[in-house]
């Protein structure tokens, strides 16, 4: 019995090691091959046609990278995105369609790739969205499942030696949302209390980080949940004292009962993510995003669905 | 999958003694609930299994209502509704403040675990017990036994050798269940991990965790084997004889 358990797990290591080496070897022979083949042949000719077609609507982008390449021959552009976010990425549950500000953002990174305006980019489905959270974002960006993360996705430093992000699209600031019979007026009314955040959020550094400058001597505990549902329901039963999250989002579980006090702190910059190496991409999506601020279009998106 | 064989994300994970402290708090807390549910579980099932065998048809019909009941409905809405509904019940009942009526997460998880493992306890027992041939008791009656000292000496012994086996697997049940406490922030095992893979997206927190439960789920799965095994070659006409010579 013994000699038996001992072989198996003997088998079990071989195969785990053997897969190890497949796999980083496999993607080394992939990339090079991609580089040698694809690169000078497929490439050249793509871009020149795509390149004349995007001049024409946009500014001119460089889509001759690998990365690009990838995504022009699946013909879609992956997307991780918010389900459960108003305004910024939130499914539809009666049409299944994904709608706010996040995911215009990725139609129009999809029209620079395709060639097309963000409406056309609409139209033709270019963009698949999957949701994500804060537990699979970087998982399946890094494995390829995903090219772009547009998810209310903060940049912060050590994020940044993980993953590439473009110019901030959006900021905000983190903020608390309480019950209007508890009787809290600020931050500092907070002592002994339980604060409700979304697991992988910024929220509590910022948080702790805005306690500690401005010496409020309120004492809190945090408590993290997966999904902001969850977080508002356990605020209306009493199970936590405070739900604390960027303030755009808190919008949205605000009601009758509930109030968000004064504290305005912690700035969140949104920017979409990218895999660190696909650099062709990442300079892209900079250019469509510095593109859309500096022509207005993201103004007027943030006009449109409401967000201040 | 990649990832896991990352050994860049490996060392970031065991760099940090912070982060192996913290999942070693949630392994400790998971263990604590899973005693304490367990215990629970044994109570209820207990009681409930000797209830489902008695004369009393009221009894009965109870046992049978908590049974069904809580082996048809899922952990998670369970342990939900007590999460919500438990501080508002304790609020207008004994008029505490919000802060007062809240409970520690770990009791949520107790009660959701125990009670939900209590049914499946109390079948358990229930099949023990009439598994035990009826002649046994009636024979013991004969020789003077009362109830109690027929269930002391000549039922539950018996009992308990069939039983031991299904017991030892809930006890498995109960500990990777236990896991609910995640969803309510319960800071158990799972919740440290979910709070580290959230965090840093590194999801060897998520293998480091596998293995912390399956440090405590791979001896009680080995002790249900042995005991299936031991129960198989003593057949229950041994512990007849046994209670004979008694």
């Amino acid at each position: 019995m013994k000699k038996k358990i001992l072989s198996v797990m003997l088998v079990a290591c071989m195969a785990a090691v053997s897969l190890a080496g497949c796999a980083s070897g496999s993607k080394e022979a992939e990339t090079t091959k991609a580089e040698t083949t694809a690169a000078e042949t497929t490439a050249a000719e793509t871009t020149a046609s795509v390149a004349e077609t995007t001049a024409a609507v946009a500014g001119a982008y460089d889509l001759s990278t690998e990365d690009i390449q990838n995504i022009i021959k699946r013909g879609k552009l992956e997307v991780g995105c918010k389900a459960d976010v108003l305004k910024f990425g939130y499914q539809d549950t009666a049409t299944g369609k994904y709608e706010g500000l996040e995911i215009d953002i990725s139609y129009a990174i999809a029209g620079a790739i395709f060639g097309c305006t963000m409406e056309e980019a609409k139209a033709k489905d270019l963009c698949n969205f999957t949701a994500v959270t804060a537990a699979t974002r970087g998982e399946l960006l890094d494995n390829g499942t995903i090219d772009i993360v547009a998810a209310t996705f903060t940049i912060k430093p050590d994020r940044l030696e993980l993953w590439n992000f473009s110019t901030p699209y959006f900021t905000d600031h983190v903020g608390f949302l309480v019950k209007k019979d508890a009787g809290y007026k600020s931050a500092a009314d907070l002592d002994g209390c339980i604060i409700g955040v979304a697991s992988g959020s910024s929220t509590q550094k910022a948080i702790e980080s805005y306690l500690a400058e401005n010496n409020i001597a309120a004492k809190v505990t945090f408590q993290e949940f997966d999904t902001y549902p969850l977080i508002s329901a356990a605020l209306s039963t009493g199970n936590v004292d405070c739900f604390s999250v960027d303030r755009s989002i808190l919008a949205a579980y605000n009601d009758d009962t509930t109030e968000i006090l004064p504290d305005e702190f912690g700035p969140q910059d949104y920017g979409i993510a990218t895999k660190k190496g696909n650099d062709g991409l990442t300079a892209l999506v900079d250019q469509v995003v510095n593109e859309m601020i500096s022509d207005g279009t993201m103004d007027s998106l943030l006009k449109s669905w409401g967000i201040e | 999958m990649s990832s896991l064989f990352n050994m860049d994300k490996w060392s970031r994970l065991f760099a940090d003694p912070e982060i192996i402290k913290g999942f070693f708090e949630g392994m400790k807390l998971t263990i604590i609930v899973s005693v304490c549910g367990l215990m629970l579980a044994l109570v209820l099932g207990i009681i409930f299994g000797v209830m489902s065998v008695s004369k009393s048809k009221v009894l009965r019909g109870i046992a049978r209502v908590y049974v069904e009941f809580f082996q048809n409905t899922p952990l998670v809405l369970q342990t939900f509704f007590y999460y919500y509904s438990l501080p508002a019940i304790r609020r207008t009942l004994f008029h505490m403040s919000v802060k007062e009526a809240r409970l520690p997460a770990n009791v949520y998880g107790i009660m959701g675990v125990g009670i939900y493992h209590g049914a499946y306890i109390s079948e358990v027992i229930r099949a023990g017990i009439e598994a035990v041939p009826k002649g046994q008791l009636e024979a013991a009656y004969s020789q003077g036994f009362t109830t109690i000292q027929a269930m002391r000496y000549i039922i539950l012994p018996q009992t308990l050798k069939m039983i031991f086996p299904p017991l030892t697997n809930q006890a498995l049940n109960l500990v990777k269940n236990s896991s609910v406490l995640a969803l309510i922030g319960g800071f158990d095992l799972m919740y440290k991990s979910n709070s580290y893979v959230c965090a840093t997206s590194n999801i060897c927190g998520y293998f480091l965790c596998a293995m912390m439960y399956f440090i405590i789920c791979f001896p009680l799965a080995r002790l249900t084997k042995y005991l299936e095994v031991r129960a198989q070659r003593n057949p229950v006409v041994k512990t007849a004889k046994k209670a004979e010579v008694v």
